[in-house]
């Protein structure tokens, strides 16, 4: 970023002011379209993998292996019409998916893809992270609050009260991670970690903050907002056409970049995981390695991540869904004080050392 | 506080089929319910009384389309019994062995749908993936998935069952129920949506007529196998289990499922040591004049006590039928103990009674 | 409480690792339009009919008078229309057919756009 920046400044015609602009406008497109490609996949991804979890194909029409299948479904998804219901509120049953889908797109815009590629390179990127991450949850609240719906009604008050319960445990785990490392700033973080990943040091911090992870993303199993077999779809039960794309494109896109967060938080961002890079190790101190680099280490960012999305699915192919009920207590009265204790001991490990 | 009615079905991804519950909701505890029934109906009762005797035997299958051969095996023995017509032995077997294969399959839906209402996704693709050997091996002996028409007055359609298939696939249920067991059985998941949920006590549960599996779960021991003539000759043992609440129904149907293997083994044990090819067939039309009188015939079907009443007047259709299903009796007691339950045990309650709604409605 | 949940952690990892063994068995998916079904003997589909008498019998045992005997002035068959759209391949009228003339063969697939395409005429009037 920086790089094409200086070079961009170079050019005499060109004001500094129209150069940082370019930057940042060809910093998102690619940021866009990696998010499209990245969804995309993930969606054939999840499709495939449930399907060989159960002695299944998975889809293998369109194209090869069925490669094309989620083009040709979102194809569809946006061909087909918007209904809307009368008594619903427009306006808001109008911007709900696209803030939830926009709030996501932020998120991918703060992740350090490799040491250069950094969009919004902020201090506290951490905090503004999670600023950013609440932000779909309300959309959906508004989503199902404004369609009228009494499945969509409950769906949503489901999922304000699991936002109760996950979001503390999340920032008490991400307390001990900055604890740890000694700052907020994602790139920081990831640097941190060149020596031992942060999951070497801070297990129980890993666990809790997956299993966080997995209710912020209404994974399995803390799916009950959009419990299919109880409230039909949760929230999004009265949508079609563009506006559920944007919902369901924008929960993949959640996942991934949560995902991603999990690994620069534990398991050494885009690192690579045995101290050398690879373009190093074959071609040796070249300049045209250190242009490589970049992308190595973006491949080992999104390979880590893909075995986190991986577990995820996993976990989706095998367990039974939770209850409201249990998923309070279970993070209220168990991962809660789990992870206050998690922090005392890394408060303490931090002062002996 | 006001209170939300929630309108659960007709329409509803976990309702199997057609059944509408009116919820009242306070918050997500539920106040009171209304199970209406009714949306499937074709009155097949009425439809006995136009309708000769062999044109009505291919619609019995399709009163419970998930155990077809409980239905045709009621309405056979109610015919037979009436007129006095000797069954065979070997067709007793062949009738007890299909019966409890539709039983083994009737479960492994259960089981895998159960589990698709509580959120995972893989237990029904197995189940589904065991069923469809059953399935299968029924078609290639009776002609078609799930509508037999196998059992005929006086006997069995055919004897030419390919009993080494049947050997292999109850042997492969039995390996792949250990399976399932590990995946479900003790994950906590599981437990906290099953145990303590939807408890029935034995006092409700013969109240409200419950029988089958859901009453065995309560405690009370009955299973009218035990006093059904073909079963005479056959070992199996009564699975009981005493909590009531879902956790308990679901170890019921799952030993049940090892049993029926047995029952099935020593059928197939039976029928191997006799050859098969040259018995006499008793598949004839009755032109005779049919007996007078009324008659009621049971069977312990997998959703529950089958009865089926028959009355004939000495015409050539049936004066009346009426059947009695379990899954009926299953629904009326959700009014009961849907009460003060939250929201998301209402798919694991009425999901572990194993209703049917066709079997419901007729 | 430890070992409860421990346990806990234990069966989890147990039924995750049966769910993992499926992912390196053969896939059962029968990809249907390329590989058809094997049908047995007894399978009952479309209807085939030769050398039928016109007796009537299976007229009178279906179910769903699904049966249209259309006969010429002489009392030979002329027509025999099955009704697709009522038939549901119980096979009575195969089971109860005293000359063996009616056969059901191992073809399923019925379905036609036009609903009178359904009244099919089977009977084979020889060469
Ligand atoms: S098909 Fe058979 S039963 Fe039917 S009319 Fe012809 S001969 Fe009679
Ligand atoms: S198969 Fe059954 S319904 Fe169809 S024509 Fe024959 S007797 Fe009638």
């Amino acid at each position: 970023m920086n790089y094409l920046l200086c070079t961009l400044f170079e050019i005499k015609w060109l004001p500094d002011i129209w150069a940082v602009i370019l930057v940042s406008v060809i910093g998102f497109g690619v940021v866009i379209s990696l998010l499209i490609l990245t969804v995309l996949f993930l969606v054939l991804a999840e499709r495939k993998l449930l399907g060989f979890f159960t002695q299944r194909k998975g889809p293998n029409r369109v194209g090869l292996w069925g490669v094309l299948q989620t083009t040709a479904d979102a194809i569809k998804l946006l061909c087909k019409e918007n209904i809307e219901l009368l008594s619903s509120d427009k306006f808001i049953f109008t911007i709900a998916p696209i803030m939830a889908f926009a709030s996501v797109i932020l998120l991918w815009c703060l992740i350090p893809y490799n040491s250069e590629f950094h969009l919004i390179n902020s201090s506290v990127g951490v905090l503004l992270y999670f600023a950013i991450a609440s932000l779909p949850m309300i959309f959906h609240f508004l989503a199902g609050y404004s369609s009228n719906n009494k499945y969509s009604l409950i769906g949503s008050y489901r999922s304000l009260g699991l936002t109760c319960s996950y979001s503390i445990v999340l920032m008490l785990s991400v307390m001990s991670v900055i604890l740890v490392s000694g700052t907020m700033d994602l790139d920081k973080i990831v640097l941190f970690q060149s020596k031992t990943w942060m999951i070497f040091s801070n297990v129980l911090g890993f666990l809790i903050f997956f299993i966080a992870t997995l209710a912020k993303l209404n994974r399995c199993p803390f799916d009950l907002s959009e419990a299919e077999s109880e409230i039909v779809c949760g929230y999004h039960t009265e949508y079609s056409g563009m506006r559920f794309a944007m919902f369901f494109l924008g929960e993949y896109a959640e996942l991934f970049v949560m995902s991603m967060l999990v690994v620069i938080l534990f398991f050494g961002g885009y690192l690579p995981p045995f101290g050398m890079y690879l373009a190093n190790a074959f071609m040796g101190n070249c300049e045209f390695c250190s242009y490589l680099i970049y992308f190595e280490q973006t491949i080992w960012l999104f390979i880590k991540t893909l075995i986190i999305v991986f577990v995820i699915i996993w976990i989706r192919a095998t367990l039974p869904r939770l209850t409201q009920v249990s998923t309070l207590n279970m993070f209220w009265k168990y991962i809660i004080p789990i992870s206050i204790f998690n922090l005392i001991m890394i408060i303490m490990m931090r002062a002996l050392w | 506080m006001d209170k939300m009615v929630l309108n659960l079905g007709p329409q509803h991804p976990s309702t199997h089929g057609v059944l509408r519950l009116l919820l009242e909701l306070d918050g997500e505890i539920i106040t009171s319910v209304e199970p209406e029934v009714g949306y499937l109906h074709r009155s097949l009762e009425k439809m006995a009384e136009s309708k000769s005797y062999i044109q009505y035997l291919p619609m019995v299958d399709r009163v419970d389309y998930l155990s077809g051969f409980f239905y045709s095996y009621a309405f056979c023995n109610a015919y037979e019994t009436l007129n006095h017509i000797q069954v065979p032995e070997y067709a007793n077997y062949i009738r007890v062995m299909f019966m409890e294969l539709n039983r083994l399959a009737s479960h492994l839906l259960w089981l895998g749908t159960y589990l698709l209402d509580l959120g995972a996704i893989s237990p029904m693709f197995y189940t589904f993936r065991e069923r469809e050997d059953i399935v299968t091996y029924f078609e290639k002996v009776t002609g078609q998935r799930l509508m037999y028409n196998y059992f005929v007055f006086g006997g069995v359609r055919h004897c030419d069952i390919y009993l080494d298939e049947a050997l292999r696939i109850v042997d492969n249920i039995y390996n792949k129920i250990d399976e399932y067991e590990d995946i479900i059985t003790e994950n906590p998941v599981f437990l906290s949506r099953t145990k303590d949920v939807g408890i029935i006590s034995k006092q409700k549960a013969l109240d409200w007529g419950l029988t089958g599996p859901n009453l065995r779960a309560s405690g009370i021991l009955q299973d009218y196998r035990s006093i059904m003539p073909i079963y005479d000759d056959l070992e199996f043992d009564i699975i009981l289990s005493s909590e009531g609440d879902c956790y308990s129904r679901y170890i019921v149907r799952i030993y049940e499922m090892r049993e029926s293997v047995y029952i099935i083994k020593q059928c197939i044990e039976y029928l191997q040591n006799i050859n098969l090819s040259n018995v006499p067939l008793n598949n004839f039309y009755h032109k005779q004049k049919q007996h007078e009188g009324e008659i009621y015939s049971f069977v312990e079907a997998p959703r529950g006590l089958t009865m089926c009443y028959l009355k004939s007047v000495g015409e050539d259709t049936p004066y009346r039928v009426k059947w009695r299903t379990g899954s009926y009796y299953s629904t009326q007691i959700l009014k009961d103990i849907l009460k003060g339950v939250y929201l998301s045990d209402v798919m694991s309650i009425y999901g572990s009674l194993d209703v049917v709604l066709p079997e419901v409605d007729r | 409480m430890v070992k409860k949940i421990f346990l806990s952690i234990k069966a989890i990892l147990k039924g995750h690792f049966a769910v993992l063994k499926h992912l390196f068995r053969q896939p059962v998916t029968m990809e249907y339009p390329e590989v058809h079904p094997f049908l047995s003997p007894y399978f009952r589909g479309r209807h085939v009919l030769e050398g039928c008498r016109g007796c009537g019998l299976c007229k009178r045992v279906c179910p769903s008078d699904a049966i249209i005997i259309e006969k010429n002035d002489n009392h030979y068959v002329n027509k025999y229309v099955i009704d697709y759209s009522k038939c549901i391949f119980c096979g009575n009228c195969m089971f109860y057919c005293p000359t063996h003339s009616m056969k059901m063969s191992g073809n399923y697939e019925l379905a036609k756009t036009r609903k009178s395409d359904l009244l099919t005429d089977i009977y084979f009037k020889g060469v």
